[in-house]
C-alpha cells in the first residue's frame, strides 16, 4: 500500500514513457508530415530502423560517436572524481562551522540555468576571453589558444563544470556519515594519514563514490547542449545526444532517434545493473 | 484505412497526455492532422468582421518586430500571442499533433508548405482581404511551392552564399574561388562554418563540384557531397551552425556558408563598437546557380480567428510595415518596393552588402531546394549524420 505512489510514479514516468519510445522506434512515419506513427501493438512492430541503427552503431558512423561519447563521459567522470572527492572530503570532515556555508556555495550554481552557465563559458573561453587573458598574464600560454574550436578538452571541461555538484553532494553525504572513531582507530594503530585514508576512509566511501558516479554519468551520456555551446557544432566533438536530438527534432526519421535512445538506455542499464549488484553485495557483506 | 489510423492516433493522444514526454513522443501520441478542431477547407467568406482575438501566431523567436506587433494590436484593438519554435520540423510536429493551437504560421519553409497543405493543416486564403499582395515580388506571387499563392503569402526572402571577413580575406580571392574558398581557408582553421541544414550544406558541396540537379536522390552524388564536406573537418576544423550573423562580426568566424540576410543582420546589429560594415563581405553564385528561397505565412485550417489572421497577413505585406519589420529582423520582405536600390539608398543595407539583396534576375532564375520523398530525405539525413559524426 505504501509503495503505491512509487509504483504509480514508475509506471507513469518510466514504464509508459519507455514504451512510448519503443512504439516510436518500431513504428512508422507519416509519409506527408514526416511525423512518427507509433506502433503500440508489439505484433505490428517493424524493426527496420532499429536494425539499421544497430548496423551503424556496431561498425558504422554512429559507433564512432558512441565511442567518443564514452571517452568524453569517462574523462569527465575522472575530472569529477579528482575535483569532487577532495571538495566533498573537505566539506564532510574539515569544514567545521563553515560546512553550511560551503554547501550553500556548492548549490549556488543551480540558481542559474545550465544553458546560461554554458553561455558564460563561451565568453570566458573566447579568444579574447578571461581564461586566455589570465593564462597570458601568468605566462602559462604562448600563442592565443582557441578553446572553442571543436576541442575535446573544452567539452570535458564543460561537462565536469556542469555536473561536478551532482558528484559532490551524494559523496559528501557518505563521507559525512563515516564514523570518526574508525579513522581515529586507524591512526591509533599506527597508520599514517595517507594509509588511514587509503585503508579506512576510501573503502568506506566507495558506496558514495559509486552513487555519485552513477548520478553524474547518466545525464552526461544524454547531454548535447554542452557540446553544442562549447564547440559551435564541431563534427569532431559530436556526442550521441546530438544525434538523438537531430533525429528526433530535425529529420524525417524519428524512429532512428528513438532507436538510439533505446540503445543508449541498454548501455546505461548495464552500468546501472553493475552498480546495483555491487551495492547489494556490499550491503550483504556489511550485514554479516 | 485512413480513418482507422486517425482513430488510432486519437486514442494515442490521451495516452500521450499521461506520459508527458518530449515533443516527438508527444507527436507520436498526437491526434494526427485531423482532430485538432474544426477545419476550414474552403476560403472564408468576403467582408467578414474581424474576431476579437487574441490572434495566436507560431513563429521563430525574434523573427518579427515587436513594434510591428504593437502597431497591429493598436490598429485592430486585439492582443497578439506568439508561440515560438526552433526548427521547421518542430513547428510541423507541434501543429500536426495539436500540441499548439494557433491561427497563423508566420514562417513556413518553402519545402514544408506542400506538407502542410497535403496534411490539411492550412486553409486556402481569401484574396479579398489581401489587397497588399500586389506588393509582393512578381515571381513569388505565383511560387513553385504554392501555385497562385493559394495557401500562403511570402514573408521574407534570402539567398545562400559565403559570408566572410573582408578585412581578413581578400574579396577577389573569394570571388575567384567561389565555394572552393571554404576548402581553401586553411589559414583560417577553426573559423570556418557551414549551415546546420543537411540539404543546404550538401547542396553547396554539390554546386562546388558542378552538380546542377540539386534535388537529386542519387546516392553516389549525395555520398560524394558528404565526403567532400567531411574533408572540411580536418582541413579547416569546420563548425556546423547558423550563427554567422554574430560569429562573423565578433571574429569567432571568418568565412561561413550562410544566408545573405545574416550579413545584413551582422552589419546592422552585431558589429563591435567602432567597427565598420566594410569588414564584412558576401559572395554568391551567379544567377541560375544561386539558391534564393523564402519563408511564407499561412492561416491554419483550424484557426479560431481566420479573419484576423488574414488582416495580419495583409498588414505585414504593407510596404511601410514591412520596412519597419525589416529594421528589426534583418530579413528582407519579399516586396517589390524594397529592392536593393531602395534599402541601400535608405541606409538599411550597407553599400558593400548590396549583393545580399537578390536582384529580379537572381530571383527569376533561382534554383530551389524542393521537397523529396521519405527515402530521398533519408539519404540526405544519413549523409548528414555521417558528416556531423565526424566523417
Amino acid at each position: 500500500m505504501f509503495a503505491m505512489p512509487g509504483v504509480g510514479w514508475l509506471l507513469l514516468f518510466f514504464v509508459v514513457s519507455v514504451y512510448a519510445v519503443m512504439a516510436v522506434a518500431f513504428g512508422a512515419v507519416d509519409p506527408i508530415l514526416r511525423t512518427p506513427i507509433p506502433a503500440w501493438n508489439p505484433l505490428q512492430w517493424n524493426a527496420r530502423a532499429m536494425s539499421s541503427v544497430l548496423h551503424r552503431v556496431f561498425g558504422g558512423d554512429l559507433g564512432t560517436v558512441f565511442v567518443r561519447t564514452f571517452w568524453f563521459v569517462g574523462l569527465s567522470l575522472l575530472g569529477c572524481i579528482l575535483i569532487g572527492y577532495p571538495v566533498a572530503y573537505f566539506v564532510a570532515r574539515k569544514a567545521g562551522k563553515y560546512r553550511g556555508l560551503v554547501l550553500g556555495m556548492l548549490v549556488l550554481p543551480f540558481w542559474i540555468s545550465y544553458l546560461m552557465r554554458m553561455m558564460a563559458w563561451t565568453n570566458l573561453l573566447a579568444p579574447d576571453g578571461m581564461v586566455n587573458n589570465v593564462l597570458h598574464f601568468l605566462h602559462l600560454q604562448g600563442p592565443q589558444r582557441y578553446w572553442l574550436d571543436g576541442n575535446w578538452y573544452t567539452v570535458v571541461i564543460g561537462l565536469v563544470y556542469g555536473y561536478v555538484p551532482f558528484f559532490i553532494l551524494p559523496l559528501y553525504s557518505t563521507l559525512e556519515r563515516i564514523d570518526g572513531r574508525l579513522i581515529e582507530a586507524g591512526r591509533d594503530l599506527g597508520a599514517s594519514s595517507a594509509q588511514t585514508f587509503l585503508r579506512v576512509t576510501l573503502p568506506l566511501s566507495v558506496p558514495g563514490l559509486m552513487a555519485a558516479s552513477v548520478i553524474t554519468i547518466l545525464p552526461m551520456f544524454g547531454d548535447y547542449y554542452t557540446n553544442t555551446y562549447l564547440t559551435s557544432g564541431s563534427p569532431k566533438t559530436e556526442m550521441i545526444g546530438n544525434q538523438i536530438e537531430r533525429y528526433l527534432l530535425g529529420t524525417s526519421q524519428p524512429q532512428t532517434g528513438a532507436s538510439l535512445v533505446l540503445i543508449l538506455m541498454a548501455f546505461l542499464f548495464v552500468l546501472m545493473a553493475y552498480y546495483l549488484y555491487t551495492t547489494i553485495r556490499q550491503q550483504r557483506l556489511a550485514d554479516r | 484505412m485512413t480513418s482507422s489510423r486517425r482513430d488510432f492516433l486519437a486514442r494515442s493522444v490521451q495516452l500521450g497526455a499521461l506520459v508527458g514526454v518530449g515533443v516527438p513522443i508527444l507527436q507520436a501520441c498526437g491526434s494526427g492532422s485531423t482532430s485538432a478542431g474544426k477545419r476550414q477547407t474552403k476560403t472564408i467568406a468576403d467582408g467578414l468582421q474581424p474576431e476579437k482575438g487574441p490572434l495566436r501566431i507560431l513563429n521563430y523567436d525574434a523573427y518579427v518586430n515587436p513594434d510591428v506587433i504593437k502597431d497591429f494590436e493598436a490598429k485592430f484593438g486585439v492582443k497578439v500571442e506568439i508561440t515560438t519554435f526552433t526548427t521547421d520540423t518542430e513547428a510541423l510536429t507541434k501543429l500536426a499533433s495539436g500540441a499548439v493551437k494557433v491561427d497563423l504560421h508566420h514562417s513556413m519553409a518553402a519545402t514544408s508548405i506542400n506538407r502542410l497543405i497535403d496534411g490539411g493543416l492550412l486553409q486556402p486564403l481569401n484574396k479579398s482581404y489581401l489587397s497588399n499582395s500586389a506588393n509582393v515580388v512578381s515571381k513569388l506571387q505565383d511560387p513553385w511551392y504554392d501555385k497562385g499563392s493559394t495557401y500562403s503569402v511570402p514573408y521574407t526572402y534570402f539567398g545562400t552564399g559565403i559570408g566572410y571577413r573582408a578585412d581578413k580575406i581578400d574579396k577577389a580571392t573569394v570571388e575567384q574561388q567561389g565555394w572552393d574558398a571554404l576548402w581553401k581557408a586553411t589559414s583560417h582553421k577553426g573559423k570556418v562554418s557551414v549551415l546546420d541544414d543537411e540539404r543546404e550544406a550538401l547542396i553547396m558541396a554539390m554546386l562546388r563540384k558542378g552538380v546542377t540537379d540539386i534535388n537529386t536522390v542519387d546516392p553516389t552524388i549525395i555520398n560524394q557531397a558528404q565526403a567532400d564536406l567531411s574533408e572540411l573537418i580536418n582541413l579547416v576544423s569546420v563548425k556546423v551552425n547558423i550563427d554567422a550573423y554574430k560569429n562573423l562580426p565578433d571574429g569567432t568566424a571568418e568565412i561561413c556558408h550562410t544566408w545573405s540576410s545574416d550579413l545584413i543582420n551582422a552589419a546592422n546589429g552585431y558589429l563591435p563598437t567602432g567597427a565598420e560594415p566594410t569588414i564584412l563581405g558576401y559572395w554568391h553564385p551567379p544567377a541560375g546557380k544561386y539558391m534564393v528561397t523564402n519563408d511564407s505565412m499561412g492561416v491554419l485550417a483550424n484557426a479560431e480567428h481566420p479573419v484576423l489572421a488574414h488582416l495580419y497577413l495583409n498588414f505585414l505585406l504593407d510596404n511601410a510595415v514591412a520596412e519597419k519589420n525589416f529594421t528589426f529582423t534583418g530579413y528582407l520582405p519579399a516586396l517589390t518596393k524594397l529592392d536593393a536600390d531602395y534599402v541601400v539608398g535608405k541606409g538599411l543595407v550597407p553599400e558593400n552588402l548590396r549583393n545580399c539583396v537578390p536582384t529580379k534576375d537572381e530571383i527569376d532564375q533561382a534554383i530551389y531546394e524542393r521537397p523529396l520523398t521519405t527515402d530521398g530525405d533519408a539519404l540526405y539525413e544519413a549523409a548528414w549524420s555521417k558528416f556531423t559524426a565526424g566523417g
